[in-house]
Formats: C-alpha cells, structure tokens, sequence
C-alpha cells in the first residue's frame, strides 16, 4: 500500500495548520458577527446605508386648448468647489463666465477665494460657493462639456409659468419653499403634487451609490395634470381689455368675466392690477387677490333683473304692466317711501321692459314693493345673492344681504335698484348668467379634467346646476327684456349687427367716508349672446374710472363699449353664428329648459 | 479487505480537505463574478435611468419654452417685430355654412369623376351638371 505523498508528520502538521487556519478565521468570524455584531452593523449603517428621496415631479396646469399655464421643470444651482480646482481648467473660466453672464473677474474672485474665516477665527477650507441659481439644463449641459473639476451643480424642480402674468389670479403660484399660494395650485394641490418616492441604498467611500445594494425602493408618482375651462385666447382677449381700460380710465381695479352660457364654465376670468406669476414676489398681496371672488360691490343696476324676474315669476306683473316712474314717493305699508331718482323724467307710465331697458329706479322700486320684503329677499337669495357660490379658487365672500327683519324703511326702494346689498362679481355674473341658462343658477367652475402623467384622463367634471330659480318662460321673457338695453335702452353701444345681443348696465355710487359719492362710482355691463341661442356670458366691471372732461363712470361708458369689443372678437374666435330671428327663436333657452 | 492505515486516513482527509477548498474557492468566484453582474447590470441601469431622467428634463424644458413662445402675447409681438401684419377676421370676410361639409365635398369629388366620364363618353347614364354647380 502507498504511504501516501507525504510523511505523516508533515502531514499533520499541515492538516493542524489548515484547521487552525479555519478555527482563526471561525473565531474571527463569530467575533465579527455575533459579539461585535452591533457596533459594526450601526457603524455599516452610517457609513453605507443611505435613503435617497425622489422628488416627485408636479403636475401642469394645462388651459381648455391643452396649452401649458403652469408645468415644472429642473433648474440647476451652479457653484464650486474652489479645493478642487485645477490650474490646467483656468483657460475655461473665461468660457463658463460667458455661459454664465458674470463677468470674469467676478469668477476669479470666487474661484481664488479658498478660504474663510468662522466667527471664532478659526480659518477653514472653502467647500462651496454658489456661482448662479436657476441655470436651465441646456446652459448646464454646456458647462458640463468644459469639464472644469470642481465646478458643479445640484438639481432641483422649480414651477414656471410661460405666459407670465396670463390668468394669474387663477392659477396662483408655488413659492420658494413649494407652498402653494391661491389659485389652482392651492386648491388642486392634492392632484398636483404627486408622491415622492424613496430607496434604501448604499454609498461606497467616495459616496457613490453602489446601485447593486438597492434594497427597496418606491418610485415616484408624478402629479397629475389639471385642464382647466380657460381658453388662453379668451384670456388674453379680456386681459388686452383690461389693459386698455387701465391705460385708458386708471381705474382702482377692474374685472372681466366671461363663461360659458350653458354650463357655467368660466372661460376667461382677469382683473386688474394683475402680476406677473415668475415674478410674485414683487407683487403686494393687495394684487394677489382674486378681487372677482374676494372683493364686494353694490351690484348697481345690473340687480333689476332680480326684482323683474321675481315679479314676473311669481305671476304679479306681465312684461306690459305699466307703472308711473314720474312720482317721486309712494306710500307703501302705510307709510311714504321716497324713491332713488332717475336719471330723466318720463313722460309716460313704463312697462316692466321699459323699466328695465331705461333702468328705472323708481319702476324697479315698485316691482320690488309688488314682491314685498320677503318676496324680493327671496329671489335675491334665489339668484344667488347673500351665499357663497361654491367657487374653489380664493377666498370668497359670500356677500351681503340683511335679511328683512334687519331692512330699514328705506331699503324696500333701494335694494331693487342694487344698493344697501353688496355682491362680488361672479355673484353677479352668474346672476345674469341665470336668465341666459333658462332660470337655472349654475355653479361656477374652472377645472374641466384631471389627467394623468400619460395625459389619460383620470376624472371629468361636468356642469352643475345649482337650483332653478325662474320658469324658463320667465327666463325667455327676462331675455327679450334685456335685449331692449341694447336695443332703445341704456346700452347702445353694446349692440353687433347681425347679433341679438341681451344686457344690463350698472352704475353704483361707492360709498366713501360712510357717504355715496358723486364722484366715484362703479360702472358694470353684464350681458349674453346671442339671446336667441345664447353661448357666452360676459361680465365687464370698471371700478372708479377716470373719464375725461368730467364724465362720469357710469356703466354704458366704459364697461359698455368694452363688453362690445370683447364679443366682437368672440364672435369670430367661439365661432358664434348670428341669430335665429323669428318665431322660432328660443330666447335664453338651453338645456333642460327648452 | 486491507484495514486502512493513519497514512491513508490522513491523505482521504487532505483530499477532500482540498477538494473542499476549490469547491468552496469555485462557489466563492462564482459569487464574486455573479454579484459583479449584478453590481454591472444595476449600474448600467442607473445609466438608462439617469439617460432617461435627463431626456425628460430637457423635454420639460423644450415644453416651458414652447409654450412661453407660444403665448398669445408673444406672438403677438412677433407679428408685430416681423411685420407680418396678421390680424384676426373680421366678421364680413367669415362666409358660414349651414350644410354639412363633408357631403359639400364629396358631392364636389363625385361631379368632377362624373364630369370626366361625361366627356370620354363611358358614363352609361347621361345627366345635367348645371344642377349641380
């Protein structure tokens, strides 16, 4: 038999070795692992361990067209690290500070600047200097391409609004700290946002993540998009408007409304002061404020349509009754109440229409006695007036209106004709808008869709109704009447050829030291066409105009011919066609009540 | 049957004891050689996902500019800026039609294959086009 190829000392001695070799690193082992397993695993932990956030990316808002109002995208923080800097890259520097616009001297300066001093004197190295903030990636991508060391720049997502200043008191903004502030981005905030996500890895030495040790990891959910109602083109029409009118008037502050006339979609809603969305922070909060939901206003004259409209619906006047507008008092509950004048005498009696289309005080005074204090308390509420609309954007006022029991004895002639009662603009916007839907008060709204980041969409809203206020033969009624403002009444100026046109003005003498001033007032034109078949809604608000020579604010100067130019332009863009004339028409009828 | 010596014993023992050594060696390269794919396929795809972050950083860029350009209120300075003279139509130059396009169009295409065949002289029915017109 073989003795082997060994002797058996050596052998042994081998064999001893290799299982001491074994027993050292079991020893070992059982060291690492079991006693000593804490403070390496927490000391791994720390220095390898990682959980890395991803940020999730937010939604666009997008307008009714599908163009981009708001979207986000990555801006780059530059800066150095003046250590790690080569004196072979110096001939770059030039370069970077042309890509950068600072001047060269200015990126010497930084870049020499190796050290800094803390507030106990102790000198310390310079890691970092911040170069520029908001660098877009194509600038980076081109600094990148110098491959100076040391020169580097940390992402981050930054919400830009490429039309500037276009809707902003719709969409708000999200600031600094990615808080959003008013608007869309406040109230959709839960679809915008999205969800971060996050993985648990690891880090090598030099910080570098060692992809292989992901061990868990949740992606992040992009926001979902918001479509809103706002036509851009729409927008900026009424924003032009705007603009005119401030140029032209310099008025306090202004609102234009326009929507759509059967579902109560806005399609365009601007004020002025307006402010540019990139740039809030210039902008003082008073500008901030959606004053179309926000501020309040006596609605003036364009509020006869309540008093009209709830005679005529509860059955106690016909569009021919006749009042006498020549009297200056009437003695009503046993006791003499003095109307508000009017403008001019009359030389005889007016019909409900002619009491609306030559805006009467006194005949409207009157309609509103016929309905009693309860009657037109009633329909005001009906039409919206004293409640909040149900608007999700700003913080709106629901308005004012006492109710009766708090109505002084003069309040039964003023309120009809739209004073001692304060509305904002979008109550009285979809006021009107009430007649043009057929006698339904529709919500307002904004947001059209929420789509998701493939731009699936993920849920529609629809119109809301939120009560009937009129008969829709009321409404038909209401509709013709108006169309006597444009037609022989108190705005002309609003009618377009071809087009039947249906409005009211409104002219509210503010209140100013507790006093109705002369002087100031708030002039409006609120108006739908075509009244036959009508498809939009505008509202025209002009606060404390200026006129030359001494005119005054009233609402056929200024709101009048605006509401006219807008509808113009309309016209052409909404392809609205003429009217139906004839028996045939429908007047103010859509939807359900037709 | 020999009994077996220490001397063999010893050297069974070294033999596996060695061939212990290059199954666990082999198994040991095998992990190495395994994890060093995954660490090369995991990197490769943090590459494509960073490729693929960076395309949709620069397509999100290209959307804000282009739809900063695409503002009404800068085009309107560029057909103001390059004189272009672009204006919105007036209603008189808008002609509206009631009936349904699609069949005012095909109605048009069908005249016109009519009107060939009515002057090669294949059409088997022979009509007026005035009517048409």
């Amino acid at each position: 038999m073989s003795k082997g190829f060994t002797s058996s000392y050596r052998l042994i001695l081998l064999a001893t070795t290799v299982l001491v070799c074994f027993a050292g690193v079991g020893v070992r082992l059982v060291h690492l692992h079991v006693l000593d397993r804490e403070r390496l695993v927490s000391y791994v932990d720390r220095a390898r361990s990682s959980i890395a956030r991803q940020e999730a990316r937010r939604g666009d808002i997008l307008d009714a067209r599908g163009d981009v109002l708001a979207t986000s995208r990555t801006v780059i923080a530059l800066g150095v690290d003046p250590q790690s800097l080569k004196p072979e890259d110096e001939i770059k520097w030039s370069k970077l500070a042309q890509l950068l616009e600072l001047p060269l001297s200015e990126i010497q300066t930084i870049f020499g600047q190796k050290t800094r001093s803390t507030e106990s004197g102790e000198i310390r190295d310079v890691r970092w200097v911040k170069l520029r903030d908001g660098i877009e990636e194509s600038t980076y991508l081109a600094i990148q391409k110098l491959k100076i060391k040391g020169v580097y720049g940390n992402r981050s997502y930054r919400r830009v609004y490429p039309r500037n200043s276009l809707a902003s008191h719709v969409i708000g903004y999200l600031n600094r700290e990615n808080t959003p502030s008013g608007g869309i981005e406040s109230f959709a905030n839960f679809y915008l946002k999205g969800q971060d996500g996050w993985m648990e890895t690891e880090k090598d030495g030099k910080r570098r993540e060692m992809a292989q040790f992901r061990h868990r990891e949740v992606a992040a959910t992009a926001g979902y998009s918001v479509v809103l109602s706002i036509d851009s083109v729409v927008q900026h029409l009424i924003e032009s408007e705007l603009n005119f009118i401030s140029e032209t008037y310099h008025p306090q502050k202004a609102t234009i409304l326009v929507s759509d006339a059967e579902s109560g979609f806005l399609l365009g809603m601007a004020n002025y002061p307006s402010y540019n969305l990139n740039e809030y922070g210039k902008a003082p909060m008073a500008v901030q404020r959606n004053v179309a939901v926000t501020d309040l206003i006596d609605p003036g004259s364009t509020f006869k349509i309540v008093a009209a409209s709830g005679a005529l619906d509860a059955g106690l006047v016909t569009p021919e009754t006749e009042f006498n507008c020549s009297i200056d008092s009437i003695e009503y509950r046993g006791r003499v109440r003095r109307f508000m004048p009017d403008d001019h005498a009359h030389d005889h009696p007016l019909s409900v229409a002619e009491i609306i289309s030559q805006s009467s005080n006194v005949g409207a005074a009157q309609l509103g006695m016929k309905l009693g204090e309860k009657g037109l308390y009633d329909a005001a509420r009906k039409f919206g007036f004293g409640e909040k609309s149900g608007f999700q954007l700003g913080y709106e006022s629901g308005g004012l209106l006492n109710t009766p029991d708090k109505w002084s004895a003069l309040e039964i002639t003023r309120i009809p004709a739209g004073y001692s009662i304060s509305a904002t603009p979008l109550q009285i916007h979809y006021a009107m808008s009430t007649i043009a839907s057929g006698g339904q008060l529709l919500r307002p709204q904004i947001i059209r869709e929420i789509r998701d980041e493939k731009g699936e969409g993920v849920y529609s809203f629809g119109g809301v109704s939120r009560r009937q206020v009129i008969k829709p033969v009321v409404a038909q009624q209401m509709a013709k009447m108006l169309m006597g403002v444009t037609e022989d009444g108190t705005a002309k100026g609003a009618a377009i050829p071809g087009y039947q046109v249906a409005g009211k003005t409104g002219t509210a003498q503010k209140l100013i030291d507790g006093q109705y001033s002369n002087r100031n007032h708030v002039g409006s034109f609120v108006g739908f066409f075509p009244a036959s078949d009508p498809r939009v809604v505008i509202t025209v608000i002009v606060d404390d105009a200026k006129l030359d020579r001494g005119r005054l604010n009233y609402g056929s100067a200024v709101a009048v011919p605006s509401f006219k130019r807008i509808a113009e332009k309309l016209i052409s863009y909404l392809d609205i066609k003429p009217a139906v004339l004839g028996e045939t028409a429908n007047y103010a009828m859509r939807g359900p009540a037709q | 049957m020999k009994p077996s010596s220490p001397h063999a014993f010893i050297n069974q023992l070294l033999v596996y004891t060695i061939m212990m050594i290059c199954v666990t060696g082999s198994v040991g390269l095998g992990t190495v050689w395994l994890r060093h794919q995954i660490s090369e396929i995991a990197n490769a795809t943090k590459g494509m996902e960073r490729d693929i972050a960076a395309i949709e950083r620069q397509i999100a860029e290209s959307t804000a500019r282009l739809a900063a350009e695409e503002s009404p209120k800068m085009l309107e300075l560029k057909n103001e800026v390059m004189a272009l003279g672009l204006v919105p139509p007036q209603d008189l130059q808008i002609v509206r039609i009631d009936e349904s396009p699609e069949e005012r169009l095909a109605a048009k295409r069908n005249i016109e294959i009519f009107a060939e065949e009515a002057v090669e002289g294949t059409a088997a029915v022979r009509f007026s086009l005035n009517s048409f017109r």
